[in-house]
């Protein structure tokens, strides 16, 4: 390799420091990390070198490097580091500050990693949403227009169409800042993956890489080779099937919305095109409603299996559990939104839904400078390895 | 007095059970003991008061213990009296070899002849008392090491004289600025204790301290030595028992590390000269006063590298360290790297390095650094290889530090041999570095042998403080390189076996490892040809030549390993309770039963250190060996002279084995060369057995250490193996 001048980002070291990898500095290279370590490639692998250049502060070593995001935080590193410097807690840090490198504007990213701004970042929704309602004129619950069957009808506390716009524009920001923050990281790959590398990237289509590699995500493969954390591989398929199912019911009702009109079909059939409420034998609900347990179960194993773990994993960070907070608080608020209208409990229905729709704004607006921008970090890191032949099956 | 002896044979401990006792009674009364009993169990109060019983009602004076081990119940066989020798005829009979066995039993039968003729031949050993002894410790070398030595002299009550070189006392501590810390929890810099410590011996009243001065010259031996100090052009002259040398250290020139452009570049200093940056409050550095904002650590430069300084210094990761906290401390927005190639923090140290590591500003790696060059701003460019970030990096820093090591003041001149000896011959005697530290008045020269990088020689693992000349201990860095509480101990203990041997000389005892002997050589000087062997040979320099080359025996130096014994071919030395004449005997009794009987003989001399406690160990682990061979032990296998190879031979025992402590490099010899020696003798030993036409593998020599007693049945029934081989020695009979 190349004599190349060095010099270490003391701010760098300071913030992975302060973003949860606070043993960052205790690795004293002795690369135990790399050899227990269930998924890393045998050439070059990781988390050894990750850790020293780390300590280093060499940003871009680590940024234009996919063994960050290969790395899927089993923790096998930190249970067996002979000096407690907690390599998976470290890449986690190292993987937040990578976010924040890649997704524009930065300051955005800094608030959603930092406490400080915990309170300025729900405003936004609340604000939003409130305005929307008194506009609306809902501020006040006798105010509140009834679906025509007498019950609680949230799509006449908001009409679909005001949801849409709002929804609609933060998830077209969100999905624009990730696709330019995509674009950047893997421009930054390809320049730090060295010659041999770059070659092989030229070579054949993406699209079977992408595919391969989507089935691996779709399998949690490479979750089944954590020893300390396996119980993680049930979790994290449940919240990520939850969330698939909760995302296909979200387009299917806009097809039942305005799907009817060309289809004409009446909503007699199982299929209840028009606006919602939808009744709990249309297999949309099923969906929604099986997505939405997955979710709550899902969150709630995450949380318990952290919890449980703490001694051994890390606590993990504050970037980590506001995401599965968020996260977890729209599956609760999600279900008692329905609970609660079915239950015809008016006052508690509106002000839980009111919650659900701060959260879900959150998530969305937020997901490309928090921890939701994981799954495309980390399936962009993975068709790039898998691509370059970086990720090569351990024998 | 007439000697009367008596010898009394112990039943205990399955002895009685396993040899005929009425046979082994037999021989000792045909030995011509007057006394000859058995008894159930010496070592009991009733076995005791039985011989005490015969001392006070028989006469008898001197006394053969038949029973176990000398190196066993030593003190319960301490009848008061100088002549008591113990048979070994347990660990070296009866549990070494099968019971109720006819060679077994011959085998005892021959030790207990030859403990007889043992005490015929010996005589009570007197002390040697001087004149005029005294007490006073000097301690050559004010820095921590000789104030540390000096102040605990003082405090077990002995005065002291302290010679220092310099103008002021503290040596290198006192140009530290902080020193690493000794106290949990290992993370906060402490100030140098030196400086309370100099205070302390400055009121000492016991302490006469000479700055400026030098030794100009130190004649006598332990407990005489007569010194006289230069100290401003005056001379001035007294008398010490001991001498603690503390000379310390100089760094390693770091000029000749050319690659590292010291010398070169303004800003590549030493890790001496950083903390006298330090000392001067805000760091900045030499070339243009720029707050040094980027450090980097050179650790090990010119050091485990043969080209320069083969070994480590011990201090520097420790000291680079604690210098780069000095940077951090100062300027938080600093870098300091550190490039090590392994980083040595032992014992509490590592919580040190581990808060050090834990500093965001510190960048550590393994590395060799391969060069440092100077940009146009006087930055400093520096090249390191095989990194753990990658292969090579360049790093670009406002100054260097290079961790030099340390160089012994014993080290600082030409090597020189013995006359006659040149470099690379296979026995080197002693290897002398002239270096104006203690101007010795000794025939082999007048500093302290040097073993390897010209630390002065010791058998490092058992008597790390001794040095080759006795009564003269090495403390501190200049004995071995050690840190500063490495260094405290050292002197600490280096003051106590000054005090030791003072006390002992003053009971005309001997020191280590023959520690309480109080026999001495005796020349008789008559038949001495001036050959100058044992002069030369002597490891300790006990012997002084006058001007015809005569030897001058110096009683409170020697260290009674009987090496000049071995060495004499006139055998004029001789002890009063071992001698040639004394061993002579003893060969030459060993009952050699003839050819016919096909009972082989081989001796074993064993040395008394290792060898014979090893075969001691095979004993208690009752190890069996072959019953043919006679074990004599020896005060070291140097002392082993020739003549009894030749007594053995030509008495018809078909071999001879000589067990003494591995030789060479890493010698573990404790008479640091008798071991090697006897293997030089042995080589010799080829041409007198050629002239007796016998095979030369007859004579052999084993390098064996108490530890390896499991090997000693293979290395005996290997020689007797091999000697059958050869057939019978032909002068059987």
């Amino acid at each position: 390799m190349a004599e190349e001048v060095i010099s270490p980002d003391l701010g760098f070291v300071r913030d992975v420091i302060k973003s949860g990898g606070e043993s960052l500095k205790k690795c004293f290279q002795c690369a135990t990390c790399s050899v227990v370590c269930n998924v890393t490639p045998d050439n070059k692998p990781f988390p050894r070198k990750e850790m020293i250049h780390a300590q280093w502060g060499l940003k871009d070593k680590l940024f234009s490097n996919p063994d960050i995001w290969l790395c899927h935080q089993c923790s096998d590193c930190t249970v067996y580091c002979p000096r407690g410097a907690k390599p998976g807690e470290v890449l986690n840090a190292v993987r937040k500050l990578s976010i924040q490198h890649y997704s524009i504007p930065q300051f955005l990213g800094k608030a959603v990693g930092s406490p400080s701004y915990l309170v300025l970042l729900f405003a936004v929704p609340v604000v939003v949403l409130l305005l929307l309602l008194s506009s609306l004129g809902h501020l006040s619950l006798s105010a509140i227009p009834r679906g025509e069957d007498g019950g609680i009808s949230y799509a006449k506390f908001i009409p679909a169409i005001y949801l849409e716009i709002i929804y609609g524009g933060i998830s077209a920001f969100a999905a624009l800042v990730l696709v330019a923050g995509i674009f950047r990281y893997w421009k930054d790959m390809v320049a730090g993956a060295g010659e041999a590398r770059q070659k092989m990237l030229l070579k054949g289509s993406l699209i079977p890489t992408i595919t391969a590699t989507i089935a691996e995500i779709l399998t949690h493969k490479r979750f089944q080779k954590c020893d300390v954390t396996k119980a993680r591989y049930i979790s994290h398929m449940l919240v990520f099937y939850g969330f698939i199912a909760l995302a296909i019911t979200a387009l299917w009702a806009v097809v039942y919305l305005y799907g009817y009109e060309f289809f004409g079909i009446k909503a007699t059939s199982i299929f209840h095109f028009g606006e919602s409420p939808y009744p709990l034998t249309d297999p949309v609900k099923w969906l929604g409603n099986a997505g939405a347990i997955a979710l709550l179960i899902g969150g709630y194993l995450v949380i318990k299996d952290r919890v449980n773990n703490k001694e051994k994993a890390g606590r993990g960070s504050y970037f980590d559990w506001i995401f599965i907070t968020v996260v977890f608080v729209i599956a609760v608020t999600g279900i008692l939104t329905e609970l609660t209208r079915l239950a015809d409990i008016a006052i508690l229905a509106y002000p839980v839904y009111f919650v659900h729709l701060v959260f879900v704004f959150f998530l969305f607006a937020y997901a490309p400078f928090s921890k939701m921008a994981h799954m495309i970090y980390r399936a962009v890191a993975m068709v790039f390895a898998k691509h370059a032949e970086r990720e090569v099956e351990r024998g | 007095m007439e000697k009367k002896i008596g010898v009394y044979i112990c039943s205990d401990c399955e002895i009685g059970k396993s040899l005929n006792i009425d046979s082994l009674v037999k021989v000792a009364t045909k030995t011509k003991a007057p006394v000859v009993k058995t008894h159930p169990a010496l070592c009991q109060k009733e076995g005791m008061d039985f011989i005490k019983n015969d001392m006070a009602t028989e006469g008898v004076n001197a006394v053969v213990i038949a029973a176990c081990s000398p190196r066993v119940n030593y003190d319960v066989f301490n009848l008061g009296i100088p002549l008591v020798e113990r048979v070994n005829l347990r660990e070296g009979v009866v549990w070494t070899h099968p019971p109720n066995n006819e060679d077994t039993q011959m085998m005892a039968e021959d030790y207990v002849r030859m403990g007889i003729l043992k005490m015929q031949k010996m005589e009570a050993p007197e002390p040697y008392k001087v004149e005029n002894l005294s007490k006073n410790v000097l301690i050559v070398g004010g820095g921590l090491a000789g104030i540390t030595a000096a102040n605990e002299a003082a405090k077990a009550g002995y005065d002291v004289f302290l010679v220092e070189k310099n103008d002021s006392l503290g040596g290198w501590m006192a140009k530290l600025y902080k020193q690493a810390p000794t106290e949990p929890p290992y993370t906060d810099l402490e100030e140098p204790l030196i400086k309370d410590l100099i205070k302390e011996i400055q009121q000492n009243q016991k302490v006469k301290i000479y700055t400026s001065s030098m030794i100009e010259k130190i004649e006598g031996g332990p407990g005489v030595y007569d010194v006289v100090v230069r100290q401003d052009g005056k001379v001035e002259s007294f008398r010490a028992g001991a001498v603690v040398m503390a000379a310390g250290t100089i760094p390693y020139d770091a000029t000749k590390i050319e690659h590292l452009g010291f010398g070169k570049y303004p800003n590549v200093v030493t890790n001496y000269m950083m903390e006298e940056l330090a000392s001067k409050g805000a760091i900045v550095r030499p070339s243009d006063s720029k707050p040094v904002k980027s450090v980097a650590f050179v650790l090990c430069a010119g050091q485990r590298d043969e080209n320069y300084l083969p070994y480590c210094s011990a201090t520097c990761c420790i000291e680079s360290l604690k210098q780069a906290k000095y940077i951090r401390d100062q300027y938080p927005d600093s870098k300091v790297y550190i490039f090590y190639r392994d980083m040595r923090t032992p014992g509490h140290y590592e919580y040190f390095y581990k808060g050090i590591q834990n500093d965001a500003g510190i960048f550590l790696t393994k590395g060799d650094v391969k060069g440092i060059t100077e940009d146009e701003n006087k930055n400093l460019n520096i090249d390191i290889e095989n990194t753990l970030i990658g292969e090579k990096i360049k790093v670009n820093v406002d100054l260097a530090v290079l961790a030099t090591g340390i160089v012994p003041v014993t080290a600082l001149g030409e090597e020189e041999l013995p006359p006659g000896v040149k470099p690379g011959d296979e026995f080197i005697p002693y290897v002398m570095i002239e270096t104006d530290i203690l101007n010795l008045g000794y025939r082999q020269g007048g500093e302290v042998p040097v073993l390897i990088n010209g630390y002065p020689d010791s058998n490092f693992i058992c008597f790390p403080y001794e040095t080759r000349r006795t009564g003269i201990y090495a403390a501190g860095s200049v004995r071995a390189p050690m840190d500063i509480p490495s260094t405290i101990e050292d002197a600490t203990g280096a003051a106590l076996k000054a005090i030791q041997c003072i006390e002992m000389t003053g009971r005309g005892e001997a020191v280590h490892p023959r520690a309480g002997d109080i026999s001495y050589a005796d020349f008789f000087m008559q038949k001495c040809t001036q050959c100058k062997r044992c002069t030369e040979e002597c490891p300790f320099g006990a012997i002084n030549e006058d001007e015809k080359a005569n030897p001058l025996y110096n009683p409170t130096r020697c260290r009674r390993c009987a090496i000049c014994l071995g060495a004499c071919p006139e055998r004029i030395i001789s002890f009063k309770n071992y001698s040639v004449d004394m061993i002579g005997t003893m060969v030459k009794n060993i009952e050699v039963p003839p050819e016919e009987d096909e009972k082989p003989r081989a001796i074993v001399f064993a040395c008394e250190n290792d060898a014979y406690p090893a075969l001691d160990m095979a004993g208690i682990n009752r190890l069996q060996y072959n019953s043919f061979v006679r074990v004599i032990p020896l005060r070291c296998a140097g002392s082993m002279n020739l003549v009894w190879i030749a007594d053995a031979l030509s008495k018809g025992v078909d071999g001879i084995l000589i067990l003494g402590c591995q030789y060479g490099e890493d010698y573990q010899c404790h008479m640091a060369t008798g071991s090697h020696l006897a293997k030089i003798r042995l080589s010799k030993v080829a041409e007198t057995l050629d002239r007796l036409r016998l095979e030369s593998g007859r004579v052999q020599m084993e390098q064996i250490s108490i530890s390896e007693y499991y090997k000693i049945p293979d290395i005996l029934n290997n020689f007797m193996k091999k000697l059958e081989e050869f057939g019978p020695n032909p002068y059987k009979g």
